[in-house]
């Protein structure tokens, strides 16, 4: 084992693991825990930096071999998901100042990074594991509801079935192939023998639990309820991209076969009609975004109909707008003595009239997530689809294109609300707090960036 | 400073203004209308100059801007005007400052925010008529709904939600179904040729199958259809047209509705010249039902802005039907009544919303012998009426005269040659014309002669910042009457072109691409 390259190739984890190490020690000499959402900042960005300057060096290494290894795509993505967590940590603090949450954020970030940079299905479940149990215990740790406990228990049921589907197909495509890399699910993705298909499509009925891919989604939405609003954003936001991630690395250069083409194109298609519809009658926000990320999961995994070169730029451009604009919607969210009450649409109503800079962000995080232009989301989705039609299914992608539109309505009810309704008697006039005001900055500064010079992120990509 | 520098300050201004909005305290409303109505002004100065420098002789794209954009898909930054898009820039541009002092007095709410979405929705109009790379174009198009959706949604009517909600769904369905289409459109265009470019010029190009275009031409055709709107998709219309503030019925009526007819005189037809010709008959046919359904509609109207608003849809069956004449005389009168129906409706709606501010209400019975009262209010509306009927020396005659005249001419020799259809079409869309001057007529009668009736009497006049309003809208409507030679100058060679590329049986054999 080559310690230097373990060293290079493995940076942005060692960095989480300083932080953590480092927490874990004031944990036990300090008392006060005020510096921990810094000390948890300055890991996370400098593990986001160094991934990112390793991408673009083009640095290519496996210290692991057969288990692990990075190139610049794994580690653009480790930076992507590094870096949508900097906003995830600035929106937190103002409920979670204690150690305990950023020791467990940092775990699982740890986990989503050996998940974009696994080569087996080993490695793949480790880090599906380090990423889940914190967040489990994350839903809980803010234990104000009865529906928090319902909330984690229905997690972590549902993400114990994944692991276990997981390992199903795992095992089942070693006995076929007789290797536990990576390459096997690819590989049985081509085959017709049954045993490779019914361990390929365990794998990714795993994958359509963990990104809550209809009809694998009923967990999300009381999951995302029952949370606090940054566990939800933590959720909807970095958990999601992971997995989405990793999948593309699972999938790899190999083609669809046709009966493939069936399953990554109808759930996914059914994914978006029924998100959006289900979206339409729900009454607060971290609801509406829990089937409007059933939705996105559809439009993501319909990057996986397009060309093998393709899907990684089409699925990373994809996250970062949606992940950007969730995070820049929750930022703006006005904090409320009952989190249950936070983010009822109705507490919304006429916020332009009180908090217009609020009001403004979240309608336009509302209409990106939309895939409204001039808004990065449309860019976004404009090249899924373009990759979709390229790749020849022209009738999947009029199909989605017509099931994105059902969800203009309920995006466009949010913005309804915001602007042309009349307020609440007693409206929340608190503000949230500067680090959630600097997360939606930042946020925003992004998707402009996405909005203007789509040419140069893509280029980066 | 270089003449493509202005186009893009031209395009741009309205949103610089928007933005310096941000900066304006609420509370000085005087600052806000003052830097909205400049930024308005100073726009149409400098499109109004682009105008004058714009040269008719000149076939190709005038004040262009080329910059790549996204370069791995082929999409640039590219702006510049035509014949196509010359007159409805100017048009737009000349709308704005009206739009923006209409409003003067009658917008109380959040006045910030609705001088920003008119600032708003002026730049992305402007964008969708400059805009000559189809990326951009969907980009404007699109992007125009938002601040539509609350200039409706936030100072309409009584049922304003619904409204709105309506306008915006239904148009997002066709702009959904021509993203669809113009992906096809262009990696079909790359799969064949190798060529990845969204820029117009070289999807004119294209050589598709016939069935590929009939599709593709009903995507978009859906698309623009519902913006003209064009019977039976145009239920919005009244919705938004009545709920609206004055402000926003003028931008629907005076430009956005003009998307339409644009969009199938730029894209839709000259795309898909083969589907054109196949289906021309029937658009001609939905046309004429436009031009008599909606007539007959506005006939039957108790509501004064209702009245206008199905006035729109026959007007704009005129444009259509001289688009799919395919001869110059009604491609040029298409063009013509395009921007006649801006200033005339846009009027009309401006007078309406006059009426509204004073007494508060639009129902038609309420009203009767304005005239006497109100006698420059009486003078105004007469004119406006008389020019929206298509009285000679206003701009009605030319663009209703035109489009009819070509379509007569292009149904004849079918006639001859024994198909009955098109010219039964242009007898039919002819008694549109009369139905046109009977609801009209009617109307100015109903609320300017007779018995002296209206709510809250005694009011005032017409101020003097309304009387400039319209007597600016009276210039350039007897401007475009008795000069028409000039501006039709302009647009005398896109008319060509777009003759040209319609009715040629086969594109000429030049690869994609090898033009610069």
């Amino acid at each position: 084992m080559n310690v230097s390259m373990v060293l290079t190739a493995m940076l942005p984890e060692h960095l989480l693991l300083a932080g953590i190490v480092m927490l874990l020690v004031r944990e036990v000499t300090a008392g006060k825990p005020r510096a921990a959402v810094w000390v948890a900042l300055a890991a996370v960005y400098a593990a986001a930096t160094a991934a990112l300057a390793l991408a673009l060096q083009g640095y290519a290494a496996a210290p692991f071999p057969g288990q692990l290894s990075v190139a610049p795509p794994a580690l653009l993505a480790k930076a992507i998901l590094l870096g949508l967590a900097v906003p995830v940590l600035l929106i937190s603090r103002d409920e979670f100042p204690d150690r305990q949450f950023h020791i467990l954020t940092l775990s699982a970030l740890y986990g989503a990074c050996l998940m974009v940079s696994a080569d087996s299905f080993l490695t793949l479940f480790l880090g599906i594991e380090l990423l889940s149990l914190p967040v489990y215990v994350l839903v809980l740790l803010a234990f104000r509801r009865p529906e928090s406990a319902e909330a984690a228990l229905k997690y972590l049921v549902l993400g114990g079935t994944a692991s276990a589907t997981l390992l199903m197909g795992a095992s089942l495509l070693y006995g076929w192939s007789g290797t536990l890399e990576l390459v096997a699910f690819a590989r049985a993705l081509g085959s017709s023998d049954p045993l490779a298909v019914a361990g390929a499509l365990l794998v990714l009925v795993a994958f359509f639990l963990k990104a809550a891919v209809a009809p694998f989604h009923a967990w999300a939405p009381d999951a995302y309820e029952g949370a606090s609003v940054p566990v939800t954003t933590f959720m909807a936001v970095i958990v999601k991209s992971a997995v989405l991630l990793a999948a593309v690395r699972l999938f790899g250069a190999a083609p669809l076969s046709a009966p493939m083409v069936g399953v990554v194109a109808l759930l996914p298609l059914v994914s978006i009609v029924w998100g959006n519809l289900a979206a339409m009658r729900q009454p607060g926000l971290r609801r509406m975004i829990a089937y409007s990320s059933i939705a996105h999961a559809g439009y993501l995994f319909y990057a996986f109909l397009g060309e093998a070169g393709t899907r990684f730029e089409a699925v990373a451009f994809y996250l970062l707008a949606y992940g950007v604009m969730n995070i820049l919607a929750f930022s703006s969210l006005p904090p409320h003595a009952d989190d249950a009450a936070r983010d009822r649409l109705d507490n919304l109503k006429g916020l332009f009239q009180r908090r217009p800079y609020a009001a403004v962000t979240i309608a336009i995080a509302m209409l990106s997530l939309a895939g409204l232009p001039p808004f990065p989301g449309f860019i976004a989705k404009f090249l899924i689809f373009k990759n979709v039609i390229t790749a020849g299914y022209t009738l999947y992608a009029v199909l989605g294109l017509v099931g994105s539109y059902l969800g203009i309505y309920f995006y466009l009810r949010v913005v309804q609300y915001l602007f042309m309704s009349a307020e609440e008697a007693t409206p929340s006039r608190a503000s949230p707090g500067a680090l959630a005001f600097g997360a939606g900055a930042i946020c925003l500064a992004a998707g402009v960036v996405m909005a203007v010079l789509p040419g140069w992120v893509l280029g980066l990509l | 400073m270089s003449d493509a520098l202005i186009l893009n300050l031209v395009l741009f201004l309205p949103a610089l203004g928007a933005t310096a909005l941000i900066w304006v305290p609420n509370q000085r409303g005087d600052v806000i209308r003052g830097l909205a109505f400049w930024t308005m002004a100073a726009q149409l100065a400098l499109a109004a100059w682009l105008y004058a420098q714009f040269d008719p002789a000149n076939p190709a794209l005038q004040f262009a801007t080329q910059l790549p954009w996204i370069p791995g898909w082929g999409v640039s930054y590219l702006i510049g005007l035509d014949g196509y898009n010359i007159l409805l820039v100017l048009l737009t541009a000349f709308l704005g400052p009206l739009v923006v002092a209409s409003a003067f007095t009658a917008i109380t709410k959040d006045v910030k925010l609705f001088y920003a979405m008119v600032l708003a929705i002026q730049f992305t109009m402007v964008g969708t008529f400059v805009a000559q790379d189809l990326f951009l174009f969907y980009l404007f198009w699109e992007a125009m709904l938002i601040p539509m959706f609350l200039i409706i949604g936030i100072w309409g009517g009584e049922r304003r939600i619904y409204a709105t909600l309506k306008f915006v769904l239904y148009t997002a369905f066709g702009s959904i179904l021509m993203l669809a289409a113009l992906i096809y459109l262009v990696v079909s265009i790359h799969a064949t040729t190798g060529i990845s470019s969204f820029a117009f010029a070289d999807l004119y190009r294209a050589n598709l199958p016939v069935d590929v275009q009939v599709i593709l031409l009903a995507a978009f055709g859906l698309s623009f259809a519902i913006k003209v709107p064009m019977v039976p998709l145009h239920t919005w219309l009244p919705d938004a047209h009545v709920e609206a503030p004055t402000a926003g019925s003028v931008i629907l009526a005076g430009v956005l509705l003009k998307m339409g007819t644009y969009g199938f005189m730029k894209l839709g037809f000259p795309l898909f010249p083969q589907a054109t010709q196949i289906l021309a008959p029937a658009i001609a046919a939905l046309a004429v039902v436009s031009i008599v359904y909606g007539a007959c509609l506005a006939l039957v109207q108790t509501d004064i802005k209702k009245i206008i608003a199905y006035s729109s849809i026959s007007h704009l069956g005129y444009v259509m039907l001289g688009l799919v004449s395919f001869n110059l005389l009604g491609i040029q009168g298409a063009v013509m009544q395009m921007v006649s129906h801006g200033l005339v409706a846009g009027g009309l709606f401006l007078m309406v919303g006059m009426i509204y501010e004073r007494c508060h209400t639009r129902d038609l019975a309420a009203y009767g012998g304005l005239a006497k009262i109100l006698p420059f209010y009486g003078m105004f509306f007469v004119i406006l009426a008389l020019a929206s009927v298509g009285l000679p020396t206003t701009s009605g005659f030319t663009g209703e005269f035109l489009a009819l005249l070509g379509y007569f001419v292009s149904a004849w020799p079918q006639f001859v040659r024994g198909d009955a259809f098109p010219l039964v079409l242009a007898a039919t869309a002819v008694s549109g014309v009369v139905l046109g001057a009977l609801y009209m007529l009617w109307l100015a009668e109903r609320l300017l002669f007779g018995a002296v009736k209206a709510p809250h009497q005694p009011f005032t006049d017409l101020n003097g910042r309304e009387k400039a309003i319209l007597a600016a809208l009276v210039a350039a409507i007897f401007w475009l009457g008795i000069f028409p030679a000039e501006p039709m100058g302009k647009t005398e060679l896109a008319a060509r072109h777009y003759q040209q590329t319609v009715t040629a049986t086969a594109r000429p054999a030049v690869a994609l691409g090898e033009a610069p």
